[in-house]
């Protein structure tokens, strides 16, 4: 235990308490470290006084719900038929599908952006025009949907890797017992694969929820929280622009600090949620042998 | 309590003891600390040798041609030798970054600032002082200019920039540059609509007097669109992202962003409301400016309004300069095709107006020497230098010398949009400008996209900003 307490302790422990204990002060560029002062919990009014906090914690919560469920849906997807063809084949399927994760961050958001530019540039508007689409400045006009499936994309390849590989990892023998008693297709998905791979699903929930909620690199990078209103501004987002990104100059990481307090209890709360939904401790109980 | 029982799988070949490991982590950490300099040690050592002084300054276009800004400074870097006679000799490491983000480059400064790893000089727009006073990222300078009066060509700033780099009564920066964000026009494409040679140019002068206002400019961009000279929406191109040129049009509508006697950010709800409109209308109900504009990549900007497919279109008076040498646009096609006014008056008879973005070079709280620093600084700021700056990247002149210069005489086009500076507003010195700006701009994309109404915008903007900088706003 001691090592893996130390670890955590400095690792995860002390930057939430850190980020707790910043919160509460008036830390800025405008302040510096020499200058800074307690303010007690006026970070957290200011954010409730905003009347933006709604709509942007309602932004979250469909950022999440949404690319979560494109993720785990696309990724189980691509995963039952990638196992279902040639080894070959599948391979080569699963490498395309790769594609995306393994982009840097900023060439893959660029070639989004590039791809859906303002008419005549966006090369997006070439491909939909034979659908009768009206070419448009996709980025201002659908952002939920180019946010959606930059984000999509990238974590569906997640999801394809870990339950290709758990899928793989069920014995044959259940196949083909299932085979010989005539059980279709979606019959074997249903009684034989989903629940055997209930544990890496969880694992990929639960993952991927943690990683939508403390993600904002591609919104930054394609609609940086527009257009407009705060239109696709998160959680991450708003924390990201209050402590680390101001045209003028003046970053406020007190304040910063406070929307990501938020966020690190919002995670904890969700995370308690999906753990007790898919019977955690069930999952990872001792297994037992009855004897009859 | 009891130790978890064994599944069968034997996990003491993996297992490291709490001595092992601390030893381990031990090791790691002295080896890693032995093979990395340190980095305070490394870059605040006042010199490598006896007589030498190592400075670095810090410069930012981020257009190419203002390479000067870095280029300026180590020219000066002989003439302060030769004055300082060896004692000591300067040795200057400047960096210029060109096509990068402001955002960017401000954040390095600060962290570097408070890791005490800054520059000696920073060169940083006006009103980027003003956060950095308060952590003493950088000093004042008042004592050093009535002490080094002589040096260089300080004396001779312009008045008026000098206003730019207070905050609270001090002077932080020596001005670098300035310019206007004027609003161009394509003579092409009016000439296509059927104004005449003389008609075209004279628009400029009719809209210094006051005689040829927005509801003329917006009617000409309409006839445009309806006579097909240009398409739907490309009457008239704005800033695509955030920027000082946003608040032409607050105070084209009589606007105030700072009071002069308390310091604090000012709002004039009246104008604000108007601001807002004109951009309303011109997208929504005009149709002369296109939604995608909010946003829109600044090259598709540029290529578009080279290509002569915009009327008017805004950007700032180095733009002359970047056409030419980024988007090869041979000098002469541009003085045949693209004229440049002020922003028009909100009403016939009205003052029109423009607005400037002073940089400037500031003394860092980490110089080694800031006297030095400084007559470095004075000694980069001559009518050659900054001449030779304001040539090559379209800036306009800081100094009233330069009026005399050689070089500067001879540019048309800085001759040409001198004018402007007369007409000329600044964005406010204030650490909470950042908050403030972020939440006017959001509006003013929200009523362009038409998420909401100039009138609710206002309501809304104000009450965002009583709720955000509290007592440090005036709404009027």
């Amino acid at each position: 235990m001691g090592p893996a307490m130390v670890l955590v302790l400095v690792f995860f422990i002390a930057p939430v308490i850190i980020t707790f204990a910043m919160s509460f002060t008036d830390l800025a560029t405008s302040t510096g470290l020499s200058n800074w002062q307690w303010i007690g919990p006026e970070n957290y009014a200011r954010i409730f006084r905003s009347q933006f906090w709604l709509p942007i914690l309602g932004n979250t919560l469909v950022y999440v719900a949404v690319v979560l469920a494109f993720n785990v849906i696309v990724g189980l997807g691509v995963a039952l038929l990638s196992v279902h063809m040639e080894p070959k084949a599948g391979g080569v399927f699963r490498a395309l599908w790769l594609l995306p994760r393994i982009s840097p961050s900023v060439v893959y958001a660029l070639m989004w952006t590039w791809a859906a530019a303002s008419p005549p540039f966006g090369m997006l508007n070439y491909v939909v025009a034979p659908f009768g689409l009206e070419p448009r400045y996709w980025i201002q006009s659908d952002p939920w949907l180019i946010v959606i499936f930059i984000n999509g994309f990238v974590g569906a390849s997640f999801g394809m890797l870990i339950l290709t590989s758990a899928i793989k990892a069920i014995p044959e023998d259940l196949f083909r017992a299932a085979q010989v008693d005539g059980a279709s297709a979606l019959q074997v998905i249903r009684r034989i694969t989903l629940p055997l791979i209930k544990w890496p699903i969880l694992f990929v929930l639960v993952y991927q929820t943690m990683s939508l909620f403390a993600s904002y690199e591609y919104i930054y990078l394609t609609t940086n929280g527009g257009p407009g209103l705060f239109a696709t501004e998160t959680w991450s987002l708003w924390a990201f622009h209050s402590a680390l990104s101001n045209y003028y100059g003046n970053l406020e990481f007190a304040y910063g600090a406070a929307l990501a307090a938020i966020l690190v209890i919002m995670g904890l709360g969700i995370s308690m949620v999906l753990l007790r939904v898919f019977r955690f401790g069930q999952l990872v109980a001792e297994p037992r042998v009855e004897v009859e | 309590m009891s130790k978890q029982p064994s599944r069968g799988v034997d996990l003491s070949a993996y297992r490291v003891s709490r001595r092992r490991f601390l030893m381990g982590t031990g090791a790691l950490v002295a080896g890693v600390a032995c093979s990395t300099t340190p980095v305070s040690s490394a870059t605040q050592a006042p010199a490598a040798s006896a007589g030498t002084l190592e400075m670095a300054a810090w410069t930012i276009g981020p257009d190419a041609p203002s390479y000067y800004r870095r280029d300026n400074l180590i020219s000066a870097v002989d003439p302060l030798n030769k004055a300082l006679a060896g004692k000591p000799t300067i040795k200057l490491d400047a960096t210029f970054e060109s096509g990068g983000q402001w955002g960017d480059y401000l954040q390095k400064f600060t962290l570097a600032a408070e890791a005490k790893t800054s520059p000696d000089i920073i060169l940083a727009g006006h009103e980027n002082l003003a956060p950095w006073v308060g952590p003493n990222y950088i000093i004042p300078l008042d004592d050093l200019i009535k002490k080094y009066q002589s040096e260089g060509d300080i004396k001779d700033v312009i008045p008026n920039l000098w206003n730019a780099m207070k905050l609270k009564g001090k002077t932080y920066g020596v001005p670098q540059d300035t310019e206007a964000r004027p609003m161009y026009y394509r003579k092409d494409l009016l000439a296509k609509m059927g104004w005449t040679k003389d008609k075209i140019d004279g628009l400029p002068d009719a809209v210094k007097k006051g005689d040829w206002a927005w509801p003329d400019f917006v009617a000409t961009a309409k006839e445009a669109i309806a006579k097909g000279v240009v398409g739907p929406g490309m009457g008239w191109y704005t800033r695509t992202s955030k920027g000082a040129d946003v608040y032409m049009f607050y105070y084209q509508n009589g606007g105030e962003m700072q009071d002069a006697a308390t310091g604090k950010l000012v709002i004039t709800k009246d104008a604000l409301q108007k601001h807002y409109q004109v951009h309303a209308d011109a997208v929504r109900n005009d149709k002369i400016l296109t939604q995608a504009i909010y946003g829109m990549d600044g090259k598709i900007f540029d290529q578009t309004v080279m290509d002569g497919k915009v009327l008017f279109f805004n950007a700032g008076t180095w733009k002359w300069s970047d056409w030419q040498t980024t988007y090869k646009v041979p000098a002469q096609s541009l003085w045949d095709n693209v004229g440049f006014m002020l922003i028009p008056a909100a009403q016939k008879g009205g003052k029109p107006v423009t607005v400037s973005h002073p940089l400037a070079y500031a003394v860092t709280s980490n110089a080694k020497d800031p006297d030095l620093a400084f007559r470095l600084i004075a000694n980069a700021t001559t009518p050659d230098l900054n001449s030779r700056h304001s040539v090559t990247s379209a800036h306009l002149a800081v100094l009233t010398t330069q009026a005399d210069d050689p070089t500067y005489k001879q540019d048309k086009f800085l001759l040409a949009t001198g004018y402007m500076l007369d007409f000329t507003k600044f964005i406010p010195n204030h650490a909470k400008f950042g908050i403030y700006d972020d939440v006017l701009y959001r509006f003013l994309g929200a009523v362009e996209q038409g998420q909401v109404t100039p009138a609710a915008a206002v309501d809304s903007a104000v009450k965002e900003l009583q709720g955000q900088i509290g007592d440090e706003l005036i709404v009027k």
